[in-house]
């Protein structure tokens, strides 16, 4: 019996589910655009809904890319649930995530592109070919580099950046459907990930991956050296 | 802080579980990470620190002349969740030996307050414990009751990098504001004139380090504020004439003396607007609170040797016993949250895990008149 706690908050939506024996059986999904922090934990809490948090196998959390705020408001809780309960924390790829969400029909043997917003008018991307394995990293990726990133043929795009794409491919004229709704991540496929992850672990075929977050990006800054006037302390 | 008295009950104590006088008292985990300290505690209800870890971000933050958001918000995470283990494992506890858990939940940087806070929340919920989110200020506020017995009601002076203000402290939660800073906070302004002089960051050792070579009364200084009515603080105008200064040396740069002596009439001009400040407060605070009996300081900048002189005499001329923490809870720590958590749970209180972290939390409303 296997039991995975999953959590997403990635974007803009909060959710968490349990996945137990193959199956996800309790999740709850609201979308917001702020607000995580608050809702988070009183969401877990029902889902768990008073099972102890020790019975637990593991938690999994979606790593990143997405918000960096909402990227750590769900990987500080798993790191406490981890620690408090004395279970792994695993660190889910938003870009899997939603992959792992798109339907099968919805591919029909095309590949697959996943693209998250990143509010600043470019995408977090990166592609899956057959049986939704990654064709390369994820990488951040401007409206004007999307076309020559994606791979030939006929492709699906997934994702809350799916928008972005499809505009990047009307241009270069590219065959591409819509798989799944544009959606952000969601903690159901988060739990399903972990759970494959951590049976992966245990067959030794690869290390659990941590929770660590995923950023793709650094903060922004301008060390002394290059600043023109003195930046306020931040307060 | 004391050491842990021994049970006096005729049977061993459970592990974990601490004793005063026959009762157990609570045991409570602080975390701190409003700005760039990423600290734990375990503090007791009779004032025992049990174990403490505290990660400095400077070095992160010094290429960029002060914290950077973004910066302290990963650090923050990245680091937690091990130094929570490493206090835990340190104080030789497990979490269900725990009373409750405390957090910081502003104000401060709301990245790393939601860091410590969601942290702080799931302990809570996987052992069923008590969450507390604590007001930074109010764990500044608090935190000479940790260090020693000092009763309700006191004057506070909380003076750091992002806050300068004089509370009278009734008891726990109410905080009556008797002045705070128009504009930036004192800690502020050490950080922006050693940066206007290359001294580096944070300010405020780096100037009094330089002004400890300094001749003073070469440079005039203004004092803003200082007679007027109230408690009320300003500093841009003092930090505006440093800059000034340095533009009329030759070549509008500070040769090492000229920063030197600059610094010095800086520090002393900080040091004489915020005495005059805490006099106007303290004479209010004799008038309306004649129990009072301490003046108490608090914040980083309380590290200040010049500034300590200057309280300890404003106390003295008003017969009021003056109490600095120790250095190591002025500043940031996480000591102070868990003990503001206990001072909270003493009174029934506790906050739900739908707590919304607040970057802007006063700790008391302004008064009519006063700046916020």
């Amino acid at each position: 019996m296997v039991s995975v706690l999953g959590i997403d908050t990635s974007a803009a939506a909060c959710s968490a589910a349990l996945w137990r024996d193959g199956a996800v059986i309790a999740r709850e999904h609201a979308a917001m655009a702020r607000g995580h922090a608050e809702a988070l934990m009183p969401m877990v809490e029902r889902v768990m809904h008073g099972a102890a948090y020790e019975s637990l196998d593991a938690v999994a959390v979606t790593a990143g890319p997405g918000a960096f705020t909402g990227l750590r408001i769900g990987l500080a809780a798993a790191r406490g649930i981890a620690l408090a309960a004395g279970i792994p924390a695993i660190g889910i790829s938003a870009f899997a995530a939603v992959a792992r969400a798109v339907p099968e029909a919805a591919l029909a043997g095309r590949a697959l592109a996943v693209a998250i917003d990143t509010k600043r008018g470019d995408v977090y991307l990166q592609c899956f070919g057959a049986a939704r394995r990654p064709l390369g990293l994820g990488r951040v990726a401007g409206a004007d580099e999307i076309a020559a990133l994606l791979p030939h043929g006929p492709l699906a795009i997934a994702g809350d950046g799916a928008d972005i794409v499809a505009a990047a491919l009307a241009e270069a004229a590219r065959d591409a459907t819509w798989a799944g709704d544009r959606a952000p991540p969601d903690a159901g496929a988060v739990a399903a990930l972990g759970a494959e992850a951590l049976a992966a672990a245990r067959r030794g075929d690869a290390p659990l991956p941590p929770a660590e977050p995923l950023y793709l990006r650094a903060p922004e800054a301008t060390p002394l050296a290059l600043q023109g006037k003195p930046r306020d302390r931040n307060r | 802080m004391k050491h842990l008295a021994a049970p006096s009950l005729g049977m061993a104590p459970a592990r974990g579980i601490h004793y005063l006088r026959g009762m157990r008292v609570p045991v409570i985990l602080g975390i701190e990470t409003s700005c760039d300290e990423t600290a734990a505690a375990i503090v007791t209800g009779d004032r025992t620190v049990l174990a403490e870890r505290l990660l400095s971000q400077l070095g992160e933050h010094a290429p960029y002349g002060g914290v950077v958001p973004e910066i302290a918000a990963r650090a923050h995470l990245q680091h937690l969740d091990r130094l929570i283990a490493e206090t835990m494992a340190a104080a030789k506890l497990e979490f269900r030996d725990l009373t409750a858990i405390a957090a910081t939940g502003g104000p401060g940087l709301i990245g790393g307050v939601m860091v410590g806070v969601m942290t702080a929340k799931a302990i809570a919920a996987v052992h069923k414990l008590p969450f507390l989110a604590v007001n930074h200020l109010e764990g500044h506020a608090l935190s000479p009751r940790l260090a020693g017995d000092v009763p309700f009601p006191y004057l506070l002076l909380l003076v750091s990098g992002g806050h300068c203000q004089l509370l009278a402290v009734e008891g726990v939660g109410r905080y009556v504001r008797l002045g705070g800073t128009v504009d930036d906070a004192a800690g502020e302004a050490f950080d922006k004139v050693a940066k206007m002089l290359g001294l580096g960051y944070p300010g405020g050792p780096a100037v009094e380090r330089a002004a400890s070579r300094g001749v003073p009364g070469r440079f005039r200084l203004p004092r803003p504020m200082k007679g007027r009515a109230g408690a009320d603080f300003s500093f841009a105008g003092l930090k505006t004439a440093v800059r000034q200064a340095i533009a009329a040396l030759p070549g509008g740069r500070a040769a090492p003396q000229d920063a030197a002596d600059l610094c010095r009439d800086f520090q002393d001009a900080v040091a004489d607007i915020v005495g005059d400040r805490v006099r106007h407060a303290l004479a209010r605070f004799r008038r309306e609170w004649p129990d009072g009996r301490t003046l108490v300081v608090a914040g980083g900048v309380a590290a200040n040797a010049a500034l300590r002189t200057v309280l300890d005499g404003a106390a003295r001329e008003a017969s009021l016993a003056f109490a600095a923490p120790p250095l190591r809870y002025c500043t940031d720590n996480a000591a102070m949250i868990a003990w503001a958590g206990i001072e909270r749970l003493a009174l029934g209180q506790r906050d739900g895990l739908d707590f919304a972290p607040r970057p802007r939390w006063p700790l008391a409303e302004a008064l009519p008149g006063a700046a916020a």
